[in-house]
């Protein structure tokens, strides 16, 4: 996800500060007289809007890409002439309705990806959200795990850097976090398939599950069936070895995928942690509670990290939404069975549909993370009043 | 006069100062000399390299390795590091393959003439070198000839030449394949006169090319069938010798000898006979099929490691001539014209960091890379920046309708998923540098909009731009002179921090299978490593490319750190 945070923010505390900022002092912010009910339902008619031209746009990039839509659908020449051939590229464009307006087009696709009718991918000819559904899971565990554990890390890792501040491990922490952002990610998880995989063969290199679960997963119930004097029924009754046999295939997979991700993002929240925590000490209220004589730790924890947390909480809020962004580098690696690896294959056979329901669903994300960024920020900062 | 003068020294004295208080910062200290040793390797890469990164031959056949093998210096690593003590290198065998001489003179090889038929006299074989002008030289600076001549009308039987090159082979194991040259041409003379040039080659010759250790057991190599020899022999068609016509002794080359292969029965080559190039270097460990124009032929094994089986030892390279001497008794002559005889070793081990798949330097991908890197991410920084300025003063000085209709498509560009969108665009419009440059730029100006916007909101209400407004600035003098000087800092900065991010996005495109196919980069590099190649344990290929992106990236990063902490000193004070 993050390469393209890069692209985007560019890194190092003063660019990651100044985003926020410009979210969460945006117009809608300074704007104190507006009620918070009036706040949240503008935010979302806007988030709305915004999801209505991404629509637009990403009708109009896939529409205006070279390739006839009708040639993906139709089945390679068989024995048929060439007239019944046209016949049936007409019928297919009728039934699809490749030959109406624009207009027409745009509104009935409006109306479909609305309804989460995402149609039929072109290479698996399955719907294709029920490909989304199938995969999603993986994606979520894997980025949605690694996001929370690099947050954790980073906070932890930024408020022991603080009590060193200015000393070579501050300036270490810092120096090493840049680095460890600007690592290519795939690169970080071939390093670590060589080493994890191909030298101590500790963690498989690839895919979600042992191959030979691909016939049947162990059974983390035991079936058994008792009588009774009146009935025969059956009995389930948790199998602890099929259990963890589940859970530790599953989490060897997911091990080495999510070390990459959370090594390469950890570096951000150490940044993010020590910006905002370097801000609150500043503030005269530290002062007041070092004259009072608490400890460090007291002033740390309860004092300064209260107020340097609203900042991280909502960029993690945020950060969740490019979650399905990150996924395609860090899952091509692994050959990781979720979205970002699908997305990837998609885009080589050049399945419009599939790509078409990523961009909308990523989008959609990324506008329901920044809602919720905002909510969090008024709902967790008494200072921002609404009305 | 006296006034802009001052106004240069002032602008120098606080770059000068500026450049002070950077270069106090540690960070950037390292960042700098990190960027500038970068910039050396990219302008520097063809001095430092004699290798190309990429071939421009479709079919790769003059890479200067064999396919996947290590760096050099794993013999060397003891075993439990991962080191092979049995790696070979590349050997030159031949020094000079377009000037075939004689020891004597000053050549390379030596001639050896061995004559079962006692009654004739070794000498009735002749060599000279280099040959007098008028002969087709080919390449080089000279071709050697040997000349077998009937002496007194008595038929000699089967004599033969051997004419060869004796070498050490230092290495404990074998190479990974054997790549050789000839090139051969055929005259024949004779004293009657009037004879039709298509029977002038009275004594059809042999040849044989040959690898192997000096114990005497030779290998033949070429012609690429074991103990089937060449017929060599006049032209068909040929009539007439139409440069003189004229009779007496005539001393003519015959440009156009034909080979006559007797596996196939026809002739299959007119004018030199010329192993093709690469013919021999299929011979390898790598093919072990051999496609010739006429005959197709399989070695039983890898003849490298046949040939090499004994490994560290004397070897000998050279051709056998057996001129095939049962005609009738008049006086005639048959030369044998030796040209481009050269051999060369593949090793198993190749310079600083082996070679790739297709056998190149892999060192040179990697130097040849950073010029790519570094143009890209320069180049897409500026872009970038300078749309996100127009972009950022636009919206924040003129507001209103401009702000709101700039900032939604801000919003829109910042809702959209980055990577995918990336990839789509380049699949689509083809995985051009230009492209990637063109599409990296478009795609990363937002986020520094919106920061420039919000600068110059707070700008524009200053009062210094009021007075400006005041005496009558227009609003482009405004922004020009008033509002870009305040937020130029950040220009600086982010021109520092995006070029980190436009390096990595090329990687993991090129990574992805997006690059351009006439570049080299590091990220293509990977590519090839993992994806096309599989060589996922070659580590010596695998961790350089990424050290290289993430110290290049890591660079940029700190530069743009320690700038941010030069350029806002209130960060300073916070310490």
């Amino acid at each position: 996800m993050f390469v393209f945070l890069l692209v985007n923010h560019g890194m190092g505390e003063r660019v990651w500060g100044q985003k926020l900022k410009n979210i969460y002092f945006s117009k809608a912010f300074r704007r104190r007289s507006m009620g918070l009910r009036s706040f949240i339902l503008k935010r979302i008619v806007y988030s709305f809007a915004l999801i209505l031209l991404v629509i637009l746009l990403n009708f109009m990039i896939f529409k205006s890409m070279p390739g006839d839509p009708v040639q993906f659908l139709m089945k390679p020449w068989g024995r048929e002439s060439a007239e019944v051939r046209l016949q049936q590229e007409q019928l297919l464009r009728d039934l699809w309705g490749f030959g109406e307006p624009f207009e027409v087009q745009a509104v009935k696709y409006i109306r479909n990806l609305l309804t989460w009718n995402f149609g039929t991918s072109y290479i698996e000819k399955r719907p294709v959200t029920e490909s989304i559904g199938l995969r999603l899971p993986y994606t979520l565990v894997l980025l949605g795990g690694s996001a929370i554990l690099s947050i954790i890390l980073g906070v932890i890792i930024g408020i022991m850097v603080i009590q060193k501040r200015g000393t070579v491990v501050d300036s270490g922490a810092v120096t090493g976090s840049l680095v460890l952002g600007s690592l290519p990610t795939f690169w970080l998880g071939l390093v670590f398939l060589l080493f994890f995989y191909n030298v101590l063969r500790w963690f498989p290199n690839k895919g979600a599950f042992p191959d030979a679960w691909a016939l049947g997963r162990p059974l983390a119930y035991a079936v058994g069936s008792s009588y009774t004097s009146t009935s025969l029924s059956s009995v389930f009754s948790l199998d602890m070895m099929g259990a963890w046999a589940l859970v530790a295939g599953y989490l060897r997979h997911l091990f080495l995928p999510m070390l990459t991700l959370t090594v390469f993002s950890v570096g951000g929240w150490i940044l993010l942690t020590r910006a905002t925590m370097l801000d609150a000490i500043t503030e005269d209220y530290i002062v007041t509670a070092r004259a009072k004589g608490l400890t460090e730790r007291a002033v740390l924890f309860r004092h300064a990290l209260k107020n340097a947390s609203l900042p991280i909480i909502t960029s993690a809020a945020l950060s969740f939404g490019f979650i399905l962004s990150g996924a395609i580098i860090t899952e091509t690696v692994f050959t990781y069975p979720g979205l970002g690896a699908w997305t990837w294959t998609a885009i080589q056979f050049l399945d419009y549909t599939v790509l078409m329901a990523i961009f909308y669903i990523v989008s959609i994300c990324v506008i329901a993370a920044n809602i919720v960024a905002d909510l969090l920020y008024g709902i967790i900062d008494p200072r921002i009043k609404y009305g | 006069m006296g006034r802009v003068q001052g106004k240069y020294e002032f602008m120098l004295r606080r770059f000068l100062g500026f450049l002070r208080s950077l270069l106090k910062n540690g960070k950037s200290i390292f960042g700098l000399i990190l960027i500038c040793s970068f910039l050396v390797v990219a302008l520097g890469a063809s001095l430092l390299t004699p290798y190309t990164p990429v071939g421009e031959d479709p079919f790769d056949r003059l890479a200067p390795a064999a396919s996947n093998v290590p760096p050099v210096w794993l013999r060397s690593l003891p075993t439990w590091l991962g080191g092979d003590p049995a790696l070979s290198e590349n050997m030159m065998i031949v020094q000079n393959p377009g000037s075939p001489g004689l020891i004597a003179d000053g050549g390379e090889f030596k001639l050896e003439t061995a004559n079962p038929n006692l009654s004739v006299a070794p000498s009735n074989i002749s060599y000279s070198y280099p040959l007098p002008l008028g002969y087709k030289q080919y390449g080089g600076g000279g071709s050697l000839s040997v000349t077998y001549t009937r002496r007194d009308g008595t038929t000699g039987g089967e004599v033969k030449a051997v004419i060869f090159k004796e070498f050490d082979f230092p290495y404990n194991g074998p190479p990974s394949s054997f790549y050789g040259t000839i090139s051969l041409q055929v005259n024949g003379t004779t004293t009657v006169s009037g004879v039709p040039p298509v029977d002038k080659l009275k004594v059809p010759i042999k040849v044989n090319v040959f690898l192997g250790s000096i114990d005497g057991r030779k290998w033949p190599i070429w012609p690429p069938v074991e103990n089937i020899f060449y017929d060599v022999r006049i032209p068909r068609g040929f009539t007439k010798d139409r440069l003189t016509g004229a009779a007496g002794p005539i001393e003519r080359p015959l440009f156009g000898a034909t080979v006559f292969d007797n596996v196939t029965g026809t002739f299959i080559d007119s004018g030199w006979i010329t192993s093709v190039k690469n013919e021999l270097s299929t011979i390898s460990s790598t093919s072990q099929q051999l496609v010739n124009p006429k005959s197709v032929f399989t070695f039983p094994n890898d003849p490298a490691r046949v040939v090499f089986s004994s490994a560290r030892g004397s070897y000998a390279y050279g051709v056998e001539i057996v001129f095939v001497d049962t005609g009738s008794t008049e006086d005639v002559s048959t030369t044998v014209i030796i040209d481009d005889f050269g051999l060369m070793l593949k090793g198993t081990s190749f310079g600083l960091l082996g070679a790739s798949h297709r056998g190149w330097d892999l060192f040179a991908q990697l130097l040849y890379g950073t010029r790519i890197s570094l143009y890209l991410g320069i180049t897409v920084a500026a872009l970038s920046v300078a749309i996100g300025l127009v972009v950022g003063l636009a919206a924040g000085y003129f507001g209103r309708i401009v702000d709101e209709v700039l900032m939604r498509i801000t919003d829109i560009l910042l809702v959209l998923p980055g990577l995918p969108l990336l990839i789509v665009l380049i699949a689509i419009l083809g995985a051009s540098i230009d492209n990637l440059i063109i599409l990296l730029g478009l795609l990363g100006w937002m986020g520094f909009a919106r920061m420039v916007r919000s600068q110059v909101l707070s700008l524009r209400e200053r009062s210094y731009v009021e007075a400006a407004k005041a005496i009558g600035a227009g609003q482009f003098h405004i922004v020009i002179h008033h509002i870009l000087p305040s937020v130029m800092s950040l220009v600086y900065i982010s021109l520092a921090t995006s070029v980190p991010g436009a390096v990595t996005a090329e990687a993991a495109l090129s990574w992805l299978g997006f690059y351009d196919p006439t570049r080299m980069s590091w990220g293509r590099m990977l590519n090839e490593a993992v994806v096309e190649a599989g060589a996922i344990t070659s580590w010596w290929w695998i961790i350089p490319p990424g050290i290289c992106i993430s110290l290049l990236a890591a660079s940029f990063i700190l530069v743009g750190y320690a700038l941010d902490e030069v350029l806002n000193p209130k960060l300073r004070l916070r310490k």
